[in-house]
């Protein structure tokens, strides 16, 4: 780590940061008193094949004890590998300049084994992948014992036990004396990342850094594991750096942002500063690009287009230029500095943006004006009753049962997993049809039974009138396919990467037998069709971005004009702004060629966005179903309730009031799946219900009924008369019944 | 966007461009491209070329053949009259390496390119089928490896075969046996990546556009190993060539009069400091063969492999400092 490498191409000013570093008790004088971490003109720089990669440039923060800076940014903005910097985690090969003070104390330049002191004790870290980050082989308590041992070695044993099993409990682990001799393969990814919060608590750090702590996890365990940091934070009153792309998420924890992009903090403020009043582009541009799950007027989101810079260039202009839509001539003269705009003043945080312009964005600055958001296409269907649609899809009864089966040479069925049990619904055209629910509900399963189209299937699937049951030979089967196609989730997996975009595209054509020249015809029209360059058709899938690739899936979807086209979580795999931008593509394509979508996704504000009607899955059945704005204005079901209340909105004012229903538990396996309703195991109204109508629920099954509209008294106005049926059906015996106090929580605190 | 129907002459001239084939370039030339990038590759089948040419053509250079005993130069030193020296039994050392050598590339190529045929066919074909096929298949296989090769190619090419002996060449003998040999490890490499392969999003969705099966094992399966393919083919013509070396120079493999380098290594051993060219000539011969294919390999699995950093000339960029 020498300083003469890149000295030679510092500033003065730059220098004498550098070499402050080396000297002892060297002191930043802006440094304010009381901060537990301040961190100054932090530099990474790593060597790679290509030339330097200059990763973050120039992050400075302070962070004061028991507040909460959330970092935000694009995938490859820095945000992690300065987090990391601070960890002193980073490769010896990396570069690192600057300042990182814990309490006054320096940390860049320790040694690895003198930075271990800090790590774990002072400073602790939450890591994504709940999955990977403990050891299989030791127990949680042997691990939780561990991080005990290594910083207080005179602890006695007995001490280190009792203050483990504490910190289980403290976590929300049920009969934690128990639970500390289980292996990390016994607890569910949620019940991990807590295990990972207990071990980084483990020692009152002063300093607790969460990076992505709940992209890995579902919602409604994303809620319970915030509220686990929430009282970590403060049970030992730590500072945490909340690093996540996620907008919602921060937006209720956090009390200042940072919000970086291209390895350069771009806007800094406090939370009510940065949601209400941003005043920098990008900023702007990721606040509109995220769908809200509580808005039900339809807006198009706003994409951002074009990709991150490459940082092996040092960028001459502002690095934001070339994705800008306000770019300007004086934009490209110099890397603006992070300059006071003068905002609120109540975060620790100053309102700074990285913007020549920043003084004429504010508050009252239209984001989709500035950002050219497509008008929201109309479908030709839209205006056509839903009645006289004609249907593209009915499923019928359909069930996908697992047997289970146990034994080397003699198997025997110990059971049954009812993956999807009994689904009916249909969808028509030009419609958009979602169907939600936690991972393990079924739903992946009943799009591959719907992809499957096989006679022996259980129920009755019928597309574009072709029944699974009639004819299922080849013929009627290309048929079929010719109605149906499908966007995969994982855009890089489903492209063939030895086929380029061409032969990718070609397939589906050649398979139907259309000439040479035709299909070229058509390639280039699918291209352009999806937004992309038509010259790209040579390249290889990996040399496009992630958006790209999934433009690319569903352009090969649409080259055999399907009515139907079946979306597996189309975006949840994509970068926040690059998602608004396949969004506003897919609701475009709906429109413009009355195509049906059938989709399944985890995020309702995907689905609340671009679906007209959406059904809520839980453990292989349909709980409530429904016009999109119905269920999710007027949930009936105590589960839609749940799993509406458990989304994060990037409002915080909102975010801070509104209380949450926190599920117990996870999603039980579908192996002992209840007799009666399936939810009753977590169900918050069945919690406070008496003993005698309890029994109700856990000997019946509750059936599809049909929703009324709401009674005017909820202050709602209804459309109708009172009382009239809806579209909308539940699955639940009390739905209004009265939600159990303890799995209600509100942070008016805050 | 983009009307569909719509015709302006932008598209018309797009249409034209399309038609004159300057924007979908063929993936062949992609390939061939890559490769050529890579100098250490393009040099390794520049070698290997020349060395298969001079092979095949290499006896017009010399009056002398491989039968032709010439008395006035027994175990002499490479002279004006024979370029490389002689052998003991006085016949032209270069004649002798040139056709040494031809069998040499012919029992490699033949070996490394079929039984990575094979293995390619039965692996995907165990892997694309599952169930029993897959069982019964994988105990064959299995059998097959247990089978101790050594004693077979021993017994096959001298005492045991004779009838055989006499219809075939000894070279063709050889080539059958490590045949059967060689294929099984690739096999079962094969058949364990076609069986991830299946389980990959692209191959499902093939499946979800209806294309049949065969289509699906021929363009999604097959190139997606074709990279460990194009490595296996290279290695196995390397392995082949150095069985057979192996199998001469102990005794088991080509048999006189029948020519290989192999054999003229193994003949030259013992008298290594008497005679060195006669031990040199052929072994360097050897050398240049292998190496030029090991410096092929890099070169090819790069110019295959679509994940290869290798993404044009003008991207290309060293690191300064």
């Amino acid at each position: 780590m020498s300083s003469e490498t890149t000295a030679t191409d510092l500033s003065t000013a730059e220098r004498l940061h550098v070499a402050g570093l080396h000297s002892a008790h060297g002191h930043y004088s802006d440094a304010p008193a009381g901060a537990v971490l301040s961190v100054r003109d932090l530099n990474v720089r790593f060597n790679t094949e290509n030339g330097v990669v200059h990763a973050v440039r120039g992050v400075d923060f302070d962070l004061m004890p028991g507040k909460t800076l959330g970092i935000v940014g694009e995938s490859g903005s820095g945000k992690s590998v300065t987090s990391m910097a601070i960890m002193g985690l980073l490769p010896e090969t990396a570069e690192v300049t600057g300042s990182v003070r814990l309490k006054g104390q320096e940390l860049l330049g320790l040694s690895d084994k003198a930075m271990c002191r800090y790590r774990g004790n002072e400073m602790a870290m939450v890591f994504q992948d709940p999955l990977s980050s403990l050891t299989p082989v030791y127990t949680v308590g042997n691990q939780i014992i561990e991080a005990l041992t290594v910083h207080n070695p005179t602890m006695s044993k007995q001490a280190k036990e009792a203050r483990a099993v504490e910190l289980l409990g403290m976590v929300g682990i049920p009969s934690p004396k128990d639970r500390l001799k289980a292996f990390p393969h016994e607890f569910s990814g949620g019940m991990r990342q807590r295990v990972m919060i207990a071990i980084a608590i483990a020692n009152n750090p002063r300093v607790l850094i969460a990076d992505e702590p709940t992209t890995a996890l579902d919602v409604t365990i994303q809620a319970q594991v915030l509220e686990v940091l929430h009282t970590a934070q403060e049970e030992t009153g730590a500072a945490v750096v909340m690093i996540t792309h996620d907008l919602g998420v921060v937006a209720g924890m956090a009390d200042d942002i940072m919000v970086m992009y291209a390895g350069k903090p771009v806007e800094t403020g406090s939370v009510d500063d940065i949601y209400y009043n941003p005043r920098m582009p990008y900023t702007m541009g990721l606040l509109g690009a995220v769908p809200r799950v509580d808005v039900a007027e339809k807006t198009s989101l706003v994409p951002i287009e074009g990709i991150p810079p490459n940082l092996i260039h040092a960028p001459t202009g502002c690095s934001f230029a070339p994705r800008c839509p306000l770019v300007s001539d004086a934009c490209l003269q110099g890397e603006p500095a992070l300059a006071p705009v003068g905002g609120t003043g109540d975060g620790t945080l100053e309102h700074r943006a990285a913007c020549i312009k920043s003084e004429d964005l504010g508050a009252d600055v239209d984001v989709h004006q500035i950002f050219h958001a497509p008008e929201v296409p109309v479908s030709r269907f839209d205006a056509v009753p839903r009645a006289e649609r004609k249907a593209v899809l009915e499923l019928t009864d359909v069930k996908k049962h697992f047997p289970l089966m146990k034994g080397a040479l003699l198997k025997r069925r110990i059971g049954t997993v009812k993956a999807v049990d009994g689904l009916s619904f249909d969808i028509r055209e030009g419609e958009c049809f979602s169907i939600v629910g936690e991972s393990g509900c079924g739903k992946t399963t009943t799009l591959l039974e719907i992809m499957e189209f096989h006679r022996d299937q259980d129920g009755e699937v019928k597309i574009g009138g072709l029944s699974n049951k009639a004819a299922s030979d080849a013929k009627t089967k290309a048929a079929m396919r010719k109605e149906l196609q499908m966007v995969f989730q994982d855009p890089t997996g489903a492209l063939d990467p030895r086929f380029t975009v061409y032969e990718v595209l070609a397939e589906p054509l050649e398979n139907s037998g259309m000439a040479k020249p035709a299909i070229r015809k058509r390639i280039m029209e699918l291209m352009e069709l999806v937004g992309l360059q038509p010259d790209h058709v040579n390249r290889f899938p990996n040399q496009f971005s992630g958006g790209q690739r999934q433009r690319i899936g569903i352009a090969r979807a649409l080259a055999v004009n399907p009515k139907l086209v079946v979306l597996d979580e189309p975006v949840s795999a994509l970068d926040v702004s690059v998602q608004a931008g396949v969004i506003n593509l897919l609701d475009l394509l709906r429109a413009e060629l009355g195509l049906s979508y059938l989709m399944v996704a985890h995020d309702l504000s995907v689905v609340r966005h671009i679906s007209n009607r959406v059904a809520v899955m839980y453990l292989g059945k349909i709980v409530e179903i429904g016009d999109v704005d119905n269920v999710f204005d007027n949930p009936r079901h105590p589960y839609t309730r749940a799993l509406l209340s458990a989304i994060p909105v990037p409002d915080p004012q909102l975010e801070r009031t509104r209380e949450r229903i926190i599920l117990q538990g996870d999603l039980p396996s579908p192996l002992d799946a209840p007799t009666g309703c399936n939810f009753a195991t977590r169900c918050p109204v069945f919690a406070a219900l008496p003993a005698a109508k309890q029994e109700k629920c856990l000997t019946l099954e509750p059936p599809l009924e049909t929703a009324t509209a709401p009674a005017p008294a909820t202050g709602r106005p209804a459309d109708g008369p009172p009382s009239a049926p809806t579209d909308q059906q539940f699955a639940c015996f009390y739905p209004d019944g009265e939600l159990d106090a303890d799995m209600l929580v509100v942070h008016e605190s805050l | 966007m983009t009307n569909l129907n719509a015709i302006d002459p932008a598209a018309v001239a797009e249409e034209a461009k399309i038609e004159n084939n300057d924007v979908v370039i063929a993936k062949s030339r992609i390939i061939v491209r890559r490769f050529l990038r890579n100098k250490t590759a393009v040099t390794g089948l520049v070698i290997f070329v020349l060395l298969t040419v001079l092979s095949l053509i290499g006896g017009i250079f010399s009056s002398w053949d491989k039968e032709t005993i010439d008395p006035f130069n027994i175990g002499m030193g490479p002279s004006s009259e024979h370029l490389l020296g002689t052998s003991q039994a006085g016949i032209d050392l270069y004649a002798l390496t040139v056709e040494g050598t031809r069998v040499s590339i012919l029992i490699g190529l033949v070996v490394g390119l079929v039984s990575v045929l094979i293995a390619a066919v039965y692996g995907c074909t165990m892997a694309y089928f599952g169930g029993k096929v897959d069982k019964v298949m994988l105990f064959i296989l299995e059998a097959l490896i247990m089978m101790p090769a050594l004693l077979v190619v021993a017994v096959a090419t001298s005492g045991g075969g004779n009838g055989l002996q006499q219809n075939l060449p000894s070279w063709l003998l050889l080539i059958i046996v490590l045949l059967i040999f060689n294929w099984m490890g690739t096999a079962r490499l094969i058949r364990s990546l076609s069986m991830s392969l299946m389980q990959r999003d692209f191959v499902k969705a093939a499946q979800y556009m209806g294309i049949p099966a065969r289509r699906i094992v021929w363009r999604h399966l097959v190139p997606n190993i074709g990279s460990l393919l194009v490595l296996d083919i290279t290695r196995g013509v390397t392995g082949a060539i150095l069985a057979e070396v192996a199998f001469s120079f102990i005794g088991i493999g080509i048999k006189v009069p029948d020519v290989s380098l192999g054999v003229l290594i193994g003949q030259a051993t013992s008298q290594v400091s008497t005679f060195p060219w006669m031990f040199w000539v052929p072994l360097t011969v050897m050398f240049l063969l292998t190496g030029s294919l090991a410096m092929m390999n890099d070169g090819l699995r790069d110019a295959f492999d679509p994940s290869s950093s290798s993404i044009g000339s003008a991207k290309k960029k060293k690191k300064t400092s």
